[in-house]
């Protein structure tokens, strides 16, 4: 056997066309593995349909998707290695949480145990024999997470699973996923709300009208040169350490002991520690990446198909 | 593929439509039961005399008009629910081979057929053993060609679990097939064999077919012999099945 050493993710040239709506158009994207990749753009760009390009459930009308470097059909146990809760994805009203997970265990040869244990995993233990329909949304999120879970897949694919749940939700869903990416596994998340992936994501793949505009780290995303907020009451002694060595250090006193500082903070930190200088605060800037994120999306006046 | 099998049995079995349905079958055959042996003795009446062998061979074939249209119905359900609950992202991403879910969906409905047409003939039996006795009549299960009628109710309930699923994977719309089925079993083809001049194409259709198969008449139509009305029985529902497995199962899951 041999073992598949490049990009978990990768779409090459897709393209789909609904009537007369292009929604997606000649998209090349990777996603690479161990990170948590954020599927960005607004409503309508696209994300839903390509991630179904990629699972077999659409078929694209040219280009190809491929997983662990096979399409999704070709995968043997595709539990095993790629695992989706996707928007839309419905369940019979009747049917018991439990049972639902059960069913996909026998399909797949799975120990039904499996079922309760992902169940236990999302926080529906103590749900999973009720009726799906008396489920709220947020529960419904959570049982489509399980559903990708039980196969203990290699990569997560997941639509908008942060629609529906509540700020508490939102945050267990970070937290969740970090860890899952935490051992060495891939993550392909998609959002229209940048600030409920940045504090999440890795990197990025942004998506308008069905193009891809930009593919690449959080970091390199935001267009302005990086900035971060500081408390400190040594302001003058870490002024000085940064100062070596930069030119023309932009730093901007809006208070006695508070500082905006045009360094990444990951170097303001690093220099505050080897300078032994005292921090209270240190927060990397974050205006500028929605900002960028905004523009990157928003309809050009010249873009504009004519009316 | 018997996982795949095991999987729609598990889907069949957390809700509770084929329950009701089974209770549904049952009732039916107990009321054509009933009817059949109560107007037996009334001289307008069409069927061979109970104590005859052709009479008692009608009698059991009950069973099949009581359970086939209700599996038909199950089946379609069981596929058409797919998209209607939109299940069916979950069911092609566990089995990304859409061919080997509509196959599964064959063999399980037949399965069920079977055991709908089991049931129904053993309320046949419950209500026309201690009847007939009443009437000094003495069924004997095997004799009288019954176990051949046996064979024929089983065989049709079941192809029409096929049927059902065919016509489900064509269609996707649940409400489109199952209205489509009732209203075609209980409306169209009763007025389309019921001309005497279209007797030599209608003999074709399902419902003839499957008379043909339990080899029961109860109007003057000439039927096909059993093998044959069970192949033209079997091939709309695999007809159906491949055309909807090639054509609208591979359309977009959106
Ligand atoms: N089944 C469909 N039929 C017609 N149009 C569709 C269908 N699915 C998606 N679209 C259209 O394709 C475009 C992209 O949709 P989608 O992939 O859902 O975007 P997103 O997930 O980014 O919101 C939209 O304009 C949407 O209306
Ligand atoms: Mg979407």
């Amino acid at each position: 056997m041999s073992v598949y050493i490049g990009p978990a993710i990768e779409a090459a040239g897709l393209n789909k066309t609904f009537g007369d709506v292009k929604a997606v158009d000649d998209l090349t994207f990777s996603v690479e593995r161990g990170t948590i990749t954020g599927f960005l753009g607004p409503n309508g760009a696209g994300k839903t349909t390509t991630l179904r390009m990629l699972l077999g459930l659409v078929a694209p009308d040219g280009g190809s998707a491929t997983i662990g470097g096979r399409r999704y059909v070709d995968l043997p146990e595709p539990g095993k290695v790629v695992g989706a809760a996707l928007e839309a994805t419905g369940f019979h009203p009747a049917r018991s949480g439990l049972s639902h997970l059960r069913v996909y265990c026998t399909v797949s040869g799975y120990p039904l145990a499996r079922a309760d244990e992902v169940l236990d995993d999302v926080g529906l233990g103590p749900a999973k024999r009720r009726a799906v329909g008396g489920y709220s949304l947020g529960m419904r999120q959570r049982l489509a997470l399980a559903a990708a879970l039980l196969g203990d897949p290699e990569v997560l694919i997941l639509d908008e699973p942060a629609n529906g749940l509540d700020p508490e939700g939102i945050v267990w869903m970070r937290r969740f996923l970090r860890r899952y990416a935490d051992s060495g596994r891939t993550v392909l998340v998609s959002s229209h709300v940048l600030t409920e992936m940045q504090q999440l994501v890795d990197q990025v793949v942004i998506l308008r009208r069905g193009r891809l505009v930009r593919q690449g780290s959080l970091a390199e995303l935001s267009s302005g040169p990086p900035w971060a907020l500081v408390k400190t009451p040594e302001v003058e002694r870490l002024l000085a350490a940064l100062g070596e060595g930069v030119a023309d250090l932009r730093v901007e006193r809006l208070a006695p002991d508070a500082l905006r500082i045009e360094l990444a903070a990951a170097h303001i930190g690093r220099v505050a520690v080897d300078a032994r200088v005292e921090l209270h605060e240190l927060t990397p800037g974050r205006d500028d990446l929605e900002q960028a994120f905004f523009e990157l999306t928003t309809e050009h006046e010249s873009e504009r198909e004519p009316a | 593929m018997t996982s795949l099998i095991a999987g729609e049995f598990r889907k069949l079995f957390t809700t509770r439509l084929w329950l009701w349905l089974l209770v549904g079958a049952m009732g039916l055959t107990a009321l054509y039961t009933s009817l059949l042996i109560g107007f037996s003795e009334d001289p307008d009446t069409m069927t061979a005399p109970l104590h005859s062998p052709e009479g008692q061979r009608t009698l059991f074939a009950v069973a099949s008009g009581g359970a086939n249209t209700l599996v038909a119905v199950l089946a379609a359900i069981g596929i058409t629910g797919e998209f209607r609950h939109k299940t069916a992202t979950a069911t092609f991403l566990a089995t990304p081979r859409r061919g080997q879910v509509v196959a599964a969906k064959l063999a399980t409905y037949a399965l069920v057929g079977a055991a709908y047409g089991v049931a129904c003939l053993f309320v046949v039996t419950a209500i026309a053993m201690p009847w007939l006795a009443t009437k000094g009549i003495e069924v004997g299960l095997l004799d009288n060609g019954l176990p051949g009628t046996y064979a024929g109710v089983i065989a049709d309930v079941a192809i029409f679990g096929l049927l059902g699923v065919g016509l489900g994977a064509l269609l996707r719309n649940q409400v489109a097939t199952v209205v489509g089925l009732l209203v075609y079993r209980f409306v169209a083809e009763p007025i389309l064999t019921g001309i005497p001049a279209l007797d030599s194409w209608t003999t074709y259709l399902p419902g003839s077919a499957s008379a043909a198969l339990t080899q029961v008449s109860l109007t003057t139509q000439e039927y096909l012999r059993a093998w044959e009305g069970g192949l033209v029985l079997a091939g709309y529902g695999l007809l159906f099945a491949g055309a909807g497995a090639l054509f609208s199962m591979r359309r977009d899951i959106t």
